[in-house]
């Protein structure tokens, strides 16, 4: 909607990924324009996990083109695509779980390529203020130096949300982020994203089953559905699609 | 010396433990001065010599720990850089041909040789998990201690090297407890800092760690590195205070077990754990061989089992230091799970089940 005439920030031209036989995504054309807020949706097994790894690139991309901000980030390390400033949660959780919230959180910081010389001293003030915020934000003080291992797993969501805002991203893929968080929470988590979005400008691109939170969130969806891309549109255009209601709900 | 305080307790040191430490210090700097009051037999050079060996177990201990306990690479090789340290050392100060290096720029050297082989080694061999990294890393062991019995002209092969004889337990003594003093330090630094950190995050979670952008090809050589040149200063300590180096006698595979074991004893993943563990295991075992003498293997063997059982985050995890971790951590989720280890992207800790010890990490999940 409000994407005219800019560059795109992530742009994905006929991404394939295959696991054997199955498809998993199949030729998928998909565009995020900064400051938007995109949905991505289907039922289960759909691919869109599979999606974020393929542009996290924990999963080698087996055709098409992915760019990010200009650069093709089809065959780069993970590591490098988090450095260009994309940051993602896990639908299964990954919190380091030997270390403290706050330690957590000061290891997923910004990196960058900074020389591993700068690391040999402990975080920096600033950095670990920013943690702290973040910790208060997402209501776990009263966890900071406990271990992650000992969190619930409603709390881990929380902790993973802060370990992906941390690094100060510009693109941030959510997978199932809210899931399993206290309802209130749910609402403050969507306040926070959309402040995040218009005070600073950040994208996001959200995984989700629940339709409101798409619906509350998101200026454009994509659907998939057995690994292709169903749909897209508005959240209120898809919704009233009749493909997307045939896979969500069967025939 | 605030530094080494810290060092019993990772969280916060208490007071108790700082004066405890300190006392300790001060007792092992001054121990030496003993043999020269007359009537006493405990302080004999003999016993200088006892703790020169513990110090640099606790050494070699330690090292292992930063990528065994820190980065969860369980090592079984570790010694390789104890015995290129050694023969790097032998070799420079023994050659024929040219000028023979003093001690101190022979052991540097035979360190970089050391740190440098880390680094050639780690390329290939760290990007393997669990179990098959150890393997591998035992196989690079045994196949360089065959390279040193091969290329006779330099290393002496099995005849093996004869280093310029130096007798003074007092300098050994104090070279070895302040190798000690300094690389446990240096771990509790990295252990504090950043790179430390991402260490065990690469550990809990090498996917996640990387897609969070560290960089862990470069995090793990280098700590593979640092542990391979500070391995390497022991073993050049090690083989000039023997004077004599042969593949047999420098490439021992009982060393890396040990080392295993002290670290497993004291705890994993921690700073004080293989300070601890090394410690301790050296001194039972004096008492180990003055009791059972034909059966002290059978012994530690199965003390090795009984840790891996019974006591698996270690002396220092019993004590109530819950940021090490432990074999079964840094395996089960190899050896227990079904998947084939780097099959998919969604590494082993997908999978909920975490093999857990008898009494080890129960409080680790709700
Ligand atoms: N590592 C893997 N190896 C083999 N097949 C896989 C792998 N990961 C995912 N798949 C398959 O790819 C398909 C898409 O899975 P994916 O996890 O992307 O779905 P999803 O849309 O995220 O589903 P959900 O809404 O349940 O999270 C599924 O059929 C799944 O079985
Ligand atoms: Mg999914």
């Amino acid at each position: 909607m409000t994407a005219i005439a800019t560059e795109p920030l992530l742009e994905g031209r006929s991404v394939t990924k295959r696991f054997g036989g199955l498809i998993a995504v199949n030729d998928v054309d998909f565009v995020v324009y900064p400051r938007e807020i995109v949905g991505l949706i289907g039922p289960n097994g759909s691919g869109k996990t599979t999606l974020f790894d393929c542009l996290s690139r924990v999963q080698p991309i087996d055709g098409g083109r992915v760019f990010f901000k200009g650069v093709e980030i089809t065959r780069l390390k993970p590591h490098r695509v988090a450095h260009l400033g994309m940051a993602r949660t896990f639908q299964v959780i990954r919190v380091y779980r030997k270390l403290t919230v706050l330690e957590n959180l000061l290891v997923s910081r910004q990196w960058r390529g900074e020389s591993l010389w700068n690391q040999l001293r402990p975080s920096h003030p600033d950095t670990e203020g920013q943690a702290r915020r973040l910790i208060e934000f997402l209501t776990l003080e009263h966890l900071t130096d406990s271990p992650a291992g000992t969190l619930s797993g409603g709390q881990r969501r929380l902790l993973e949300l802060g370990m992906a805002l941390m690094p100060d991203p510009d693109l941030i893929l959510l997978d199932e982020a809210a899931s399993g968080v206290n309802p209130t929470l749910v609402e403050t988590i969507k306040d926070r994203i959309r402040a995040l979005n218009t005070e600073q400008g950040k994208a996001f691109l959200v995984v989700e089953h629940d339709m409101r939170f798409i619906a509350d969130m998101c200026s454009r969806v994509y659907v998939l559905n057995y690994g292709e891309k169903l749909a897209e549109g508005t959240p209120q255009e898809v919704m009233a699609n009749e493909a997307v209601i045939e896979a969500y709900f069967g025939a | 010396m605030t530094v080494l305080a810290d060092v019993a307790a990772r969280p916060r040191g208490s007071t108790g433990r700082k004066i405890g430490l300190g006392l300790l210090l001060v007792f092992l700097v001054v121990l030496p001065l003993g043999t020269n009051i007359e009537g006493q037999t405990w302080v004999t050079n003999a016993r200088l010599f006892q703790f020169t060996q513990m110090f640099m177990l606790i050494t070699l201990a330690s090292n292992w720990n930063l990528t065994g306990g820190f980065t969860g690479y369980v090592d079984f090789g570790h010694a390789v850089f104890f015995g290129l340290g050694a023969y790097g050392t032998g070799i420079l100060m023994t050659q024929q041909h040219g000028i023979q290096w003093p001690f101190w720029a022979a052991v540097l050297g035979g360190a970089v040789v050391a740190a440098i082989f880390a680094v050639l080694v780690g390329f290939p061999t760290l990007r393997l998990k669990g179990p098959y990294f150890s393997i591998a890393m035992l196989g690079t062991f045994v196949a360089m201690r065959e390279i040193i019995r091969v290329t006779k002209p330099v290393t002496g092969g099995g005849v093996g090297l004869t280093l310029p004889p130096y007798l003074n337990r007092a300098l050994f003594y104090y070279l070895t407890f302040g190798l000690a003093v300094l690389v446990v330090s240096v771990m509790w630094w990295i252990r504090r800092s950043e790179f430390g950190s991402s260490l065990i995050a690469i550990r809990e979670d090498e996917v996640g760690a990387e897609m969070r952008g560290i960089d862990t090809t470069l995090h793990k050589i280098t700590a593979f590195a640092i542990a391979g040149f500070l391995s390497g200063i022991v073993g050049g300590m090690w083989a000039y205070q023997n004077t004599f180096i042969d593949p047999d006698v420098v490439f021992i595979e009982s060393r890396t077990v040990e080392l295993v074991m002290m670290t497993m004893l004291g705890g994993l993943g921690t700073v004080a754990g293989p300070v601890v563990g090394a410690a301790t295991i050296y001194w039972l075992r004096d008492v180990v061989w003055a009791a059972f003498f034909d059966w002290h293997l059978i012994v530690e063997g199965a003390l090795l089992i009984g840790i891996v059982l019974f006591v698996p985050t270690g002396i220092v995890g019993m004590l109530g230091d819950r940021s090490g971790t432990s074999l079964q951590r840094l395996w089960g989720r190899w050896l227990g799970s079904r998947d084939r280890p780097g099959a998919g992207p969604d590494p082993p800790r997908a999978a909920p089940p975490q093999p857990q010890g008898p009494q080890g990490d129960a409080g680790d999940e709700p």
